[in-house]
C-alpha cells in the first residue's frame, strides 16, 4: 500500500481517482483541490506519489511540480501529471517541469492504476543508472525478438531510468518499432532520404514521434523501401543531429548488413546482438560474429527465449559463439498480447519477466569505455 | 466495456492566429461540432481557459474561469477524439458508404493534414463555399506551425473554420 496525493480541481474526478486507486488498488488517498492546499499537505507529510492536474485555478500544475521538486521533503516523489493538455508540447512541459509521467486525459481507470503502480514500483526496483551514447540492437535472423528488446530497453531508459532517449527504426521493409509502440508511423525517415539539403537538428525534430513515456522515436515507413533504404551518408548525418537533442540512441537494426546498418554500427558506442536457440539463429549469429570481428570490443551478445522449453542452455550456446553470453532474457508469454495492445511490458507490467530482464541487462549494455572507468 | 475516467465536460485546444486556448466546453447535451456549427449563436462558452501564446503553446499565460470565445474568429479546435469532432449525427452508425480522403490546409499561421470523412467524391466547390457549416471535421489530424514546425500539434478530430482557410488541397494515395 503507498500513500498518494491527487491534486485536482474537479471534485467529481477526485473522488472517481480516490474511489479507484483505494478500491482496487488498495492505496491510501489524500485529496487536494487546489494546488496551493495539496503543496501544503504535500509538505506537512509527503506522499509515496503524487497526481498533480495541470489546469487548476491558482498554481498551476507546472507550478505544483517545480515546488515539489525543489523541497528537499518531496524532491524525490514520483509525479504523475494527469492532464487535459495532451499534446507532445505539454509533455514536454510536464517532463521539463518534474514530473515523471504525463498522462493525457480521458484515461481508462486500468491503465491510471496500472501506471501508478508501475511508477511505485519503478521506484523499488530501479537500479542507479547512467548510461550514454549510442546502442544498436541487431540480429541477422528475424523474429529473434530483437525489436521487442530494443523497444523496451528504450522505453526503460527514457522513463525509468530518466534518460533523454530517441529510438531509431532503422528497418527498410515496414520496421516494427511503431507498432510496438501503439502508433502510426507518421512522420518517419522515409523522406530524409529525398532531402538534398542537410540533416540539421531543427530539420530531424520535425520526422520524431512522441510517445506518452517520454520516448521519443524516428520511425521506420509502413510501406517497404524498394532498394536500399537510407543511405549511408543520410544515416550518419541524421545521428550527428539526433546526438545534439538527445543523450542516448537505441538503433534497432534490419536483418542485413547493407550500408546503414554499418554506418549505425560504425556509430555504435555498443551493439546488442540478439540470438535464440534455435539452430537458424545460431548460425546467423557465429556469422555475424565472424562479419562483425572489428567490433568485438563493442559487442555484447544476449540469447532471447521467444518459446517456452527451448532446449539449450547459454553455457552450451557459449562453447558454440566462443564467447561469454551477456544476458539471457526468459520466455514471457504477456509479450504476443503486449505488442498486440501497442504496450510495451516495461511499460505497462514491469514486473513481468522479460522487464525484469531488460532492467537487469542495462548495466551489460554499457560501453567498454565506461565500463572499465566504473570498475577502475 | 472499459471505464474511462471523464465527465460531461470536454477538453478543447481552441486556436486563434497567435493563441492557443485550452478550456473545457459542456457537450452533455451536444458534440463539440453541432456547438460549434450553432448558427443560432456567435459565441462559445468555456469553463477554465488557460491561454498559451503560439510561440509557447507549453507555457501558460493566462487563466480565466468563464470566457467567451467569438466562434467566427477561432482557427479550428483540436480534440482528443474522432467522434467529439463530429455531429451527433454523425458520429454514431454513419460508416457505411463512406470514406476517408486525406487532405492538406492552410490556416493563417498554420498547415493541417488529415481526412474528411465523405459519401461522395471530393468537391472542394461545395467544402468552401455551399457547405451548411461553419466548421467542418478533420479526422486524424495533425496540425504545424508554419513559422514553428517544430511545434506540432495533433487530435483525432480538428474542428477547422473553412472561413480561414488560405489553401486546400486533395491529397492522392499512391
Amino acid at each position: 500500500m503507498a500513500r498518494i496525493l491527487v491534486i485536482d480541481d474537479n471534485t467529481d474526478l477526485l473522488q472517481m481517482i480516490r474511489l479507484l486507486l483505494e478500491e482496487r488498488g488498495g492505496h491510501e488517498v489524500i485529496l487536494a483541490a487546489e494546488g496551493e492546499d495539496g503543496l501544503r499537505k504535500a509538505l506537512e507529510n509527503p506522499p509515496d506519489l503524487a497526481i498533480v492536474d495541470i489546469m487548476m485555478p491558482g498554481m498551476n500544475g507546472y507550478e505544483v511540480c517545480r515546488r515539489l521538486r525543489q523541497e528537499p521533503a518531496t524532491a524525490s516523489i514520483p509525479i504523475i501529471v494527469l492532464t487535459a493538455r495532451g499534446q507532445d508540447i505539454d509533455r514536454k512541459t510536464a517532463l521539463e517541469a518534474g514530473a515523471d509521467l504525463h498522462i493525457p486525459k480521458p484515461v481508462t481507470m486500468s491503465e491510471l492504476l496500472e501506471r501508478v503502480n508501475g511508477l511505485l514500483d519503478r521506484g523499488r526496483t530501479s537500479p542507479a543508472i547512467q548510461l550514454g551514447g549510442t546502442i544498436a540492437f541487431l540480429s541477422l535472423r528475424g523474429g529473434v525478438g530483437c525489436t521487442t528488446l530494443a523497444v523496451n530497453m528504450a522505453l526503460f531508459l527514457a522513463q525509468q531510468a530518466k534518460q533523454n532517449t530517441c529510438l531509431i527504426d532503422l528497418s527498410p521493409s515496414s520496421g516494427n518499432v511503431a507498432l510496438h509502440l501503439g502508433l502510426r508511423p507518421d512522420p518517419n525517415w522515409s523522406a530524409l532520404a529525398l532531402l538534398s539539403t542537410g540533416i540539421g537538428t531543427e530539420t530531424i525534430a520535425t520526422y520524431l514521434l512522441n510517445h506518452p513515456s517520454g520516448l521519443t522515436i524516428l520511425a521506420a515507413p509502413f510501406i517497404p523501401v524498394i532498394g536500399e533504404g537510407l543511405p549511408r551518408d543520410k544515416v550518419l548525418a541524421a545521428l550527428h543531429a539526433l546526438r545534439h537533442n538527445f543523450a542516448l540512441l537505441v538503433i534497432d537494426l534490419p536483418s542485413i548488413l547493407n550500408d546503414a546498418t554499418m554506418a549505425a554500427l560504425e556509430q555504435a558506442d555498443t551493439i546488442a546482438l540478439v540470438a535464440t536457440a534455435d539452430p537458424a539463429s545460431i548460425q546467423a549469429t557465429i556469422g555475424t560474429l565472424q562479419a562483425l570481428k572489428g567490433f568485438g570490443e563493442k559487442i555484447r551478445l544476449i540469447l532471447n527465449h521467444t518459446a517456452p522449453g527451448q532446449p539449450a542452455t547459454p553455457k552450451a550456446l557459449e562453447r558454440v559463439f566462443r564467447r561469454p553470453i551477456d544476458s539471457v532474457v526468459p520466455f514471457d508469454p504477456a509479450q504476443a498480447q503486449a505488442l498486440a495492445r501497442g504496450k510495451p511490458l516495461v511499460y505497462t507490467s514491469p514486473n513481468s519477466p522479460l522487464a525484469q530482464a531488460v532492467t537487469a541487462f542495462v548495466p551489460a549494455l554499457q560501453p567498454a569505455s565506461t565500463s572499465r572507468s566504473a570498475t577502475g | 466495456m472499459e471505464e474511462t475516467l471523464r465527465t460531461g465536460w470536454l477538453a478543447v485546444d481552441f486556436f486563434t492566429h497567435s493563441y492557443r486556448i485550452s478550456g473545457h466546453v459542456d457537450v452533455r447535451q451536444r458534440s463539440l461540432a453541432d456547438i460549434l456549427n450553432d448558427p443560432t449563436t456567435g459565441f462559445v462558452r468555456l469553463e477554465d481557459a488557460y491561454i498559451s501564446p503560439i510561440d509557447r503553446p507549453g507555457d501558460i499565460v493566462a487563466t480565466y474561469p468563464t470566457p467567451h470565445l467569438v466562434k467566427a474568429n477561432l482557427t479550428f479546435a483540436v480534440v482528443p477524439h474522432q467522434e467529439d469532432a463530429l455531429s451527433r449525427k454523425q458520429a454514431y452508425g454513419r460508416y457505411l458508404g463512406t470514406f476517408l480522403q486525406q487532405i492538406f490546409l492552410t490556416v493563417p499561421g498554420f498547415e493541417i493534414v488529415g481526412y474528411l470523412r465523405l459519401s461522395s467524391r471530393v468537391d472542394l466547390r461545395r467544402v468552401l463555399t455551399t457547405e451548411p457549416n461553419d466548421f467542418i471535421a478533420v479526422l486524424d489530424g495533425r496540425v504545424r506551425v508554419s513559422l514553428r514546425p517544430d511545434i506540432t500539434f495533433t487530435g483525432g478530430g480538428i474542428l477547422v473554420n473553412r472561413h480561414h482557410i488560405g489553401a486546400f488541397c486533395v491529397i492522392e494515395e499512391e
